[in-house]
């Protein structure tokens, strides 16, 4: 008996080592590298709705070649991604020239070290069985990056060359956003450890700053032919499918959650924050429950608020995505109902701004600018006036969230939006490398550029749009 | 190519690609980068030529 006893003292003490010890480590490691795995195959459905709603949103002769330019900002922003933008991110947290920061994950030197595809770094780009993170550290950055690149795709639609595209989506999403992710959503970038900024899910350094650069782009590509009339009016042109277009925008939705799922840091291990809790990007603690509770209550706020004034599909779907956007900053710390709120502010001023926009005489053909753009800054600056005092790192003596932090925030985000845009775009303007020959663009880019067609039984009698 | 001096998998204990160790990485990112330029290259020159084809 007593040796059954002793024998099972033992069992016990050897199951209770496995499971607070080695094996407990490395069940949490597989947890945390199959977490940011599964945030990509999420944030990918992102990607099949960008390309259902930009298909959607264009004519029928422009269908194709809509879906290839997105494909190809997708295919384009991984590669360079990996050559220069994972290396930007941990290079400039603290700006120029790109000084090592006090967490000691940030500085060119330690860029050098672990996100160059040659030399030593190599071992951190590539399989390696003693790292479990940077792979799919990598992968969940470069779907962000991907994201930005295609949030500017929509915009551009049915007039732009598809060279001239991929340039402006690799600088938009391997450089302009990277550097405002380094700025603001690092616990080195000085924006964070001078100012306060808190945008826990990107409103400004994705979506205003992606927002932003695409109205850049559009004043140097100009409006497709026959949107505006002589006086200035403007007239609809109408995508050759709104459900599908109102699917991929639902889509778009599904995949936020990936997104905003990567945004988070798992807890227990050597890089976590915290050994026992998840944390934001800047080491604040958070939970996947109020994700669910803000997302949630921010889809439905955008849409409530937008179907006031609009009752169209397009809008309301639009509105979702604005009421994720104008909460995304503090998805971490607003209470649901208010995030509703904000969300559904976000939704009845979406429309009213796109106008605002047109009759200035931008086309902006899926309202990105607005969606993307405006309510992200709405968003950041929301936080400024709700979330002041908050610390913004778990570090003592954190600086707080305030509005004036916030605001120098968005003018920073606006700024590393706008600029690059449109200087990147005058560019390839003057090289006439920006937008489609006129002949071509009323023919049609399917013809010009992809040797297939949409809906081959369909013929040529398809209606046609007063643009055309 | 295998990147440890025995051939066994019970010695990996780190990087474990192809070339790891090797000017590899290297030159095979370098050549990545290159391909991406020249695709753009070529997709421009083939779109305008294609594009003339359209004017009045």
């Amino acid at each position: 008996m007593e040796d059954q006893i002793a024998e099972l003292v033992a069992k016990v003490a050897a199951l209770e080592a496995a499971g607070s010890g080695a094996g407990a480590k490395v069940t949490n490691t597989m947890f945390a590298e199959t977490y940011y795995y599964l945030t990509i195959p999420l944030m990918i459905i992102i990607h099949a709705g960008f390309l259902a709603y930009e298909m959607g949103a264009s004519r029928l002769k422009n269908v194709l070649s809509s879906g290839v330019k997105n494909i190809l900002a997708f295919a384009f922003m991984i590669p360079t991604f990996y050559f220069f933008g994972w290396w930007v991110y941990f290079g400039f947290p603290t700006g120029i020239p790109g000084a090592a920061g006090p967490m000691g994950i940030s500085g060119v030197e330690y860029a050098n070290s672990i996100a160059w595809g040659w030399g030593e770094s190599a071992q951190y780009m590539g399989p390696n069985i003693a790292d479990n993170i940077s792979g799919v550290f990598f992968g969940a950055f470069a779907l962000f990056a991907c994201t930005t690149a295609s949030i500017m795709s929509g915009a551009v639609i049915e007039r732009i060359q598809t060279v001239g595209f991929i340039i402006l989506a690799v600088v938009l999403g391997s450089f302009a956003w990277v550097v405002a992710a380094a700025w603001g959503w690092h616990a080195d970038g000085w924006m964070v450890t001078k100012w306060g900024v808190h945008d826990f899910g990107a409103a400004g350094l994705v979506h205003a700053v992606a927002g932003f650069f695409a109205l850049g782009v559009l004043i140097n590509l100009g409006p497709r032919i026959g949107k505006f009339n002589a006086d200035g009016s403007a007239n609809h042109i109408p995508g050759h499918n709104m459900p599908l277009t109102v699917v991929g925008l639902m889509l778009i939705i599904v995949g936020f959650w990936g997104f905003l799922m990567a945004c988070v840091v798992p807890p227990g291990e050597a890089w976590s924050w915290f050994p026992d809790k998840f944390a934001t990007i800047y080491g604040t603690p958070i939970t996947l429950g109020s994700l669910s509770f803000n997302i949630l209550m921010g889809v439905a706020g955008g849409i409530i608020g937008t179907w006031l004034f609009t009752r169209d599909p397009f809008w309301m779907m639009s509105g979702a995505l604005a009421g994720i956007i104008s909460t995304a900053s503090g998805l971490d710390i607003y209470f649901p109902a208010h995030a509703f709120l904000i969300a559904m502010s976000a939704g009845l001023i979406l429309k009213p701004c796109a106008d605002w926009l047109e009759r200035r005489g931008i086309d902006d053909a899926v309202g990105a600018v607005t969606v993307h753009g405006t309510i992200g800054l709405y968003g950041v600056v929301m936080l400024g006036i709700w979330g002041a005092g908050y610390p913004s790192l778990a570090i003592d003596n954190a600086p707080t969230v305030s509005l004036m932090g916030q605001i120098g925030g968005a003018v920073v985000f606006f700024l590393l939006g706008f600029v690059p845009g449109y200087v990147v775009s005058y560019i390839l303007k003057m090289f006439g490398m920006l937008r489609i020959r006129e002949g071509a663009e009323l023919a049609g880019m399917d013809l010009v550029k992809v040797p297939a067609a949409g809906y081959p039984e369909w013929g040529t009698d398809a209606p046609v749009t007063p643009a055309e | 190519m295998f990147p440890y001096s025995e051939a066994s998998w019970s010695v990996v204990d780190g990087a474990m690609f192809i070339g790891w160790g090797t000017s590899l990485p290297g030159i095979t990112t370098v050549l990545a980068m290159i391909a991406c330029v020249v695709v753009l290259v070529i997709g421009q020159r083939s779109e305008s030529a294609k594009a003339k084809t359209f004017d009045k």
